[in-house]
């Protein structure tokens, strides 16, 4: 199914998602303040000749919806130049359907982004490959620092408890560390999709 | 008598709590005493392990997707008997 006005206009906003999140949302708004745009990120925005649509596949169960819709949200709200509805992927199949990750996978978030007549002008999916391999190198060297946790790819569970717990810990704080980046990542990715979708 | 255990280690940030709760309650409505215990490990990264008395069963990455209940159930069942 294409996505026309009236697709789109079956979506929330991002208050109404918001509102109608059963968990994740004290997380949700946390990663929201933390969004720092950079004066030159934001002018790229707010420069672009004509607002955009931005039609957004979530869950509330997503880290990575919870990591990068705040971003998106703050683009919005700070550039005045994309208007976001957000539809929930398990009910919207038909959309889903036209953007699986690889081709297979039912990856959120997806960002769909429609010019004034509703035509795709690109779209971006879960998160940035950058800060998956970021990620995973810091994964691989906290594994590394502690024989203790064995290897990467063996099941967790084979862990005592205490030691599973101080992993868990050192992965939390890994996340922490690269929240950062990984924020700047997708400004600087959808800044590129925009920016190209503007030349 | 050997307490068998059942240890399901899922992804808590991929939403895999349905998938782990049904699981967990075929696993008991099927052994019931019979298990020593099923725990269950909120983890991260895309997991979804299964193991049987240390043995993994079921990978997530290993063999792609979600368990069928039988085959843990056949898993289970041969550490049993």
């Amino acid at each position: 199914m294409t996505i026309d006005r009236a697709r789109f206009a079956t979506g929330m906003s991002y208050d109404a998602f918001k509102g109608q999140m059963t968990r994740n949302r004290e997380r949700l708004e946390e990663n929201e303040r933390r969004v720092e745009i950079r004066p030159e990120d934001l002018a790229a925005f707010r420069d672009l000749p004509r607002p955009l649509h931005v039609l957004v596949l979530a869950e509330d169960w997503c880290g990575d919806v919870i990591a990068n819709l705040p971003v998106l949200a703050r683009l919005s709200e700070q550039s005045g130049k994309l208007d976001v509805r957000i539809l929930l992927r398990d009910q919207s199949d038909d959309v889903m359907e036209q953007y699986l990750n690889q081709g297979k996978y039912k990856s959120i978030p997806v960002f769909v982004f429609l010019d004034e007549r509703f035509r795709e002008v690109g779209h971006w999916i879960e998160r940035p490959a950058s800060v998956t391999e970021l990620r995973a190198k810091r994964r691989r060297e906290i594994f590394a620092s502690d024989p203790a946790f064995g290897s990467p790819d063996a099941p967790v569970d084979q862990l005592p408890e205490d030691v599973r717990a101080r992993l868990q810990e050192e992965l939390a704080q890994m996340r922490e560390e690269t929240t950062a980046f990984a924020n700047g990542e997708v400004i600087r990715e959808l800044r590129e999709l925009v920016t190209r979708v503007a030349a | 008598m050997t307490a068998h255990k059942v240890k399901i280690t899922y992804c808590a940030e991929c939403g895999y709590e349905p998938q782990t709760l049904d699981l967990a309650k075929a696993l008991m409505l099927e052994f019931g005493a019979r298990l020593g215990s099923i725990e269950l490990i909120p983890w991260e990264g895309g997991t979804f392990d299964v193991s049987v008395d240390g043995e993994l069963v079921h990978s997530m990455n290993r063999e792609g997707g979600f368990p069928e209940h039988d085959a843990v159930k056949r898993a289970v069942r041969a550490r049993l008997s």
